[in-house]
C-alpha cells in the first residue's frame, strides 16, 4: 500500500527537473495537492496502518506492543468468528433471494406504465429518503409482537411471529425492511437502463411472433445483462460488509443469529477494546473482498463508464 | 414522461387490446397498487402515530388513523431532547462537507480534466483505486488513524475526510470533461489564469453538478448515525442521526407517541427535500447508477 503511495506522487518529483514544464504544469499540480493529501491522510494511511496494526496489541495508555502473528492466532481461535462468518454469508443469500430480483421485475412492468408512472416512481423512492435511525424507530414498532405485521396476521387467524426476537427470523427480518427501503434506488437504475432499449427491437419481435414473455426474456433481460451483474457484484460487496441494522435493532443477537463479520470487528473494537484483532479481522476481510473488488473493476470498465 | 415515446414498449397497442391480455394487465395493476401501498403505508403511519395518544399507539390490533389528534405530541418531542442543538451540529458539517467537496474536489478534477497534467492517467488511478477498497476493512484504523491526528470529537473529523471521495471526483470529473475546451482555451487567450478559470468558468457552469452533490452530501449527513457515534463523543457535537438512535431509537423509557413525533420531524425535511428537488435526484441517481 505504501508503495502505491509513493507512485501516486512521483511524477511530481520528475517533473521537477525540467523546468519549463514544470512552470508549464504548475497550476495544474497545484489544484491537485489538496486531494493527493487528503486521499493519502485519510484513506491510503488508514489502510496501510490497519496492516501495521493487525500485528500490534493497541494499548491507548501504555502504547502499542508488537504481538506478531498472536491477534490472527486470536482470529482463527474465536468460535464467533465463524459464526459470524456463516451469518454474514446467510445474509448476503438472503439478500439475494429476497431483494435482487424484485426491482428488475418492477421496473419490467413499470417500465410498461403509460399513466401515473412519475408518481409510481416517486412513490418507490420514497423509502429511500428515510434516514436510518426513522427506518429502525418504524420497523421495530412493525415487527412488534403488537405491532401490525402481527395484528394482521392475527386478524387472519394465523399465529404470530416474534419476527426479531425469534433465532430463524431475526435474520430475515432484517433483510425484508432493508430490500424495502433499496428496493427504489435499484429499480430507478434497471428503469432508466430499459427505456433506453430501441422500441423496433420489440416491434421486430412482435412481427416475428415472439410473445411478451420471450420478448422480456430475448430482449429485455439481455439488454440490462452488464447492469445486471454489475448491480449484483454491487450488492454482494455491501451486504459483506453490512452490520448496521444489525447491531442498531438487535445488537447481533438474537444468540448472536445476526452477528455478522463486519459487526463482529466493530464489537471487537468497540466493546473489548481490542483495536489490534478488529484490524486483523479488517486485513483479513480485505483479502477475501480484494477478489470481488477486482471483479466489480472490470465489470465497471466494461460498462463503459 | 411525453406521450410520444409511450408509443409502445414491451407491449404493443394490439396487446392492449387483446382480450386475454386483460385479466393479466389487471392483475399488474393490482401489484402495483400494492407495491405503492407497502411503500407509503409505513411513512404515513410514522406520521399518524406520532398524532395518536400513547394508549392508542399501543392499543392491539393497531389503527392507521388517529380518533383524536395531538398536535401536543410533538411540543413535547421537541423538548425532549435538544434538537435544535443537533440540527445545528448536522448543518454544520454538512455544510463543512460541502465546501470541502467543492474547493478540494472541484480543483482536482478541474486539473485532471482541462489542465493536461502529464502523467494525469496514474493519478486519476492513484484516485480511483480507493473506489474499490471496502470502507468496513479499515473502519478501526480509519478511527485510529483520526485518533492519531488528534481529529476525534472535532468536525474536522468529517470536513476534512469529506475531500476523500473517489466516487465525488469521478462524477466531477465526468461533468468538467463534457464542458469544450474551447471555452478554457479563449479565457485564456484573454489573460485568465487557470484559478481565474477555476472560479470565473468552471465553478459556474458545474452548479447543476454541484446541486447533485450537494443532495448526496446532505443526505449522508442527515443519515450517518454510526460512524459520528464513534468519532463524536459529547453532546455538543453529535449529529442529529446519532442523537436519536442514542436518545430516541435506544430509549427504554420513551412513550411511543411522542417517538414516533420526533421521528416524524426527522423524517420530513429529507421528503421535503426529495419532494422539492426530484429532478436533480433522480439525474444523481441516473450518474451515480454505479455507485458502491
Amino acid at each position: 500500500m505504501k508503495q502505491q503511495v509513493a507512485m501516486g506522487r512521483s511524477p511530481v518529483v520528475k517533473i521537477g527537473r525540467k523546468p519549463g514544464r514544470w512552470k508549464k504544469h504548475l497550476w495544474g499540480y497545484l489544484f491537485l495537492v489538496p486531494a493527493a493529501v487528503i486521499f493519502v491522510l485519510f484513506l491510503w494511511v488508514p489502510i496501510s496502518k490497519g496492516f501495521f496494526y493487525s500485528f500490534y496489541h493497541i494499548d491507548f495508555v501504555k502504547g502499542n506492543d508488537f504481538v506478531g502473528f498472536d491477534n490472527y492466532k486470536t482470529v482463527f481461535k474465536d468460535a464467533d468468528v465463524w459464526i459470524a462468518i456463516k451469518n454474514s454469508l446467510y445474509y448476503m443469500f438472503l439478500g439475494l433471494v429476497m431483494g435482487f430480483w424484485v426491482p428488475i421485475l418492477f421496473a419490467i412492468i413499470i417500465s410498461e406504465m403509460r399513466r401515473f408512472q412519475g408518481f409510481v416512481r416517486i412513490a418507490a423512492y420514497l423509502p429511500n429518503v428515510l434516514p436510518a435511525v426513522v427506518l429502525y424507530g418504524l420497523w421495530r414498532w412493525f415487527y412488534d409482537p403488537v405491532g401490525p405485521i402481527n395484528g394482521a396476521l392475527t386478524g387472519l387467524g394465523t399465529s404470530q411471529i416474534a419476527f426479531l426476537s425469534d433465532k430463524s427470523w431475526s435474520m430475515i427480518s432484517i433483510v425484508f425492511m432493508e430490500s424495502w427501503q433499496q428496493f427504489g434506488s435499484a429499480m430507478l437504475i434497471y428503469l432508466a437502463a430499459m427505456l433506453s432499449i430501441p422500441k423496433d427491437w420489440y416491434e421486430a419481435a412482435e412481427i416475428d411472433g415472439a410473445g411478451i414473455f420471450r420478448r422480456i426474456w430475448h430482449i429485455t433481460l439481455p439488454s440490462i445483462r452488464g447492469l445486471l451483474m454489475l448491480l449484483l457484484v454491487m450488492q454482494l460487496i455491501s451486504t459483506s460488509q453490512g452490520f448496521q441494522s444489525q447491531l442498531a435493532l438487535l445488537d447481533g443477537g438474537p444468540n448472536k443469529a445476526t452477528l455478522t463479520y463486519a459487526l463482529l470487528i466493530i464489537k471487537y473494537a468497540t466493546t473489548r477494546l481490542d483495536y489490534g484483532v478488529a484490524s486483523a479481522l479488517g486485513v483479513l476481510m480485505f483479502l477475501v473482498l480484494g477478489g470481488l473488488a477486482l471483479l466489480q473493476f472490470r465489470l465497471n470498465n466494461k460498462g463503459g463508464n | 414522461m411525453k406521450a410520444k415515446s409511450f408509443e409502445r414498449g414491451i407491449l404493443s397497442n394490439y396487446d392492449y387490446k387483446k382480450s386475454t391480455n386483460k385479466v393479466g394487465l389487471a392483475f399488474v395493476i393490482v401489484v402495483i397498487l400494492i407495491m405503492v401501498g407497502s411503500m407509503v403505508y409505513p411513512i404515513l403511519s410514522t406520521l399518524f402515530n406520532g398524532l395518536k395518544a400513547n394508549t392508542e399507539v399501543n392499543s392491539f390490533p393497531p389503527r392507521f388513523l388517529p380518533s383524536e389528534w395531538h398536535f401536543d405530541n410533538y411540543d413535547t418531542g421537541w423538548n425532549y431532547i435538544d434538537l435544535t442543538q443537533f440540527l445545528g451540529n448536522t448543518l454544520a458539517i454538512f455544510l463543512g462537507n460541502m465546501i470541502v467537496t467543492v474547493v478540494v474536489l472541484g480543483l482536482a478534477a478541474f486539473s485532471l480534466s482541462k489542465l493536461n497534467v502529464p502523467f494525469r492517467k496514474g493519478i486519476y488511478f492513484f484516485f480511483m483505486i480507493t473506489l474499490f477498497i471496502p470502507p468496513s476493512t479499515y473502519i478501526i484504523p480509519n478511527f485510529l488513524n483520526l485518533r492519531d491526528l488528534g481529529l476525534l470529537n472535532s468536525y474536522w473529523a468529517f470536513w476534512l475526510p469529506a475531500g476523500a471521495s473517489a466516487f465525488f471526483l469521478l462524477l466531477l470529473k465526468n461533468f468538467f470533461d463534457d464542458i469544450h475546451h474551447e471555452m478554457f482555451e479563449a479565457a485564456r487567450i484573454d489573460g485568465a489564469s487557470e484559478w481565474g478559470s477555476f472560479i470565473r468558468i468552471a465553478l459556474p457552469l458545474s452548479i447543476p453538478i454541484f446541486s447533485t452533490l450537494a443532495i448526496f452530501v446532505f443526505s449522508s449527513a442527515w443519515n450517518e448515525w454510526f460512524w459520528p457515534s464513534l468519532v463524536m463523543q459529547s453532546d455538543d457535537t453529535y449529529p442529529l442521526a446519532t442523537a436519536i438512535y442514542k436518545y430516541v431509537i435506544q430509549a427504554r423509557r420513551l412513550d411511543l407517541n411522542i417517538r414516533f413525533a420526533i421521528l416524524t420531524m426527522v423524517m420530513l425535511p429529507p421528503i421535503v427535500v426529495f419532494l422539492l428537488f426530484q429532478k436533480y435526484i433522480m439525474r444523481g441517481l441516473q450518474l451515480g447508477g454505479v455507485k458502491g
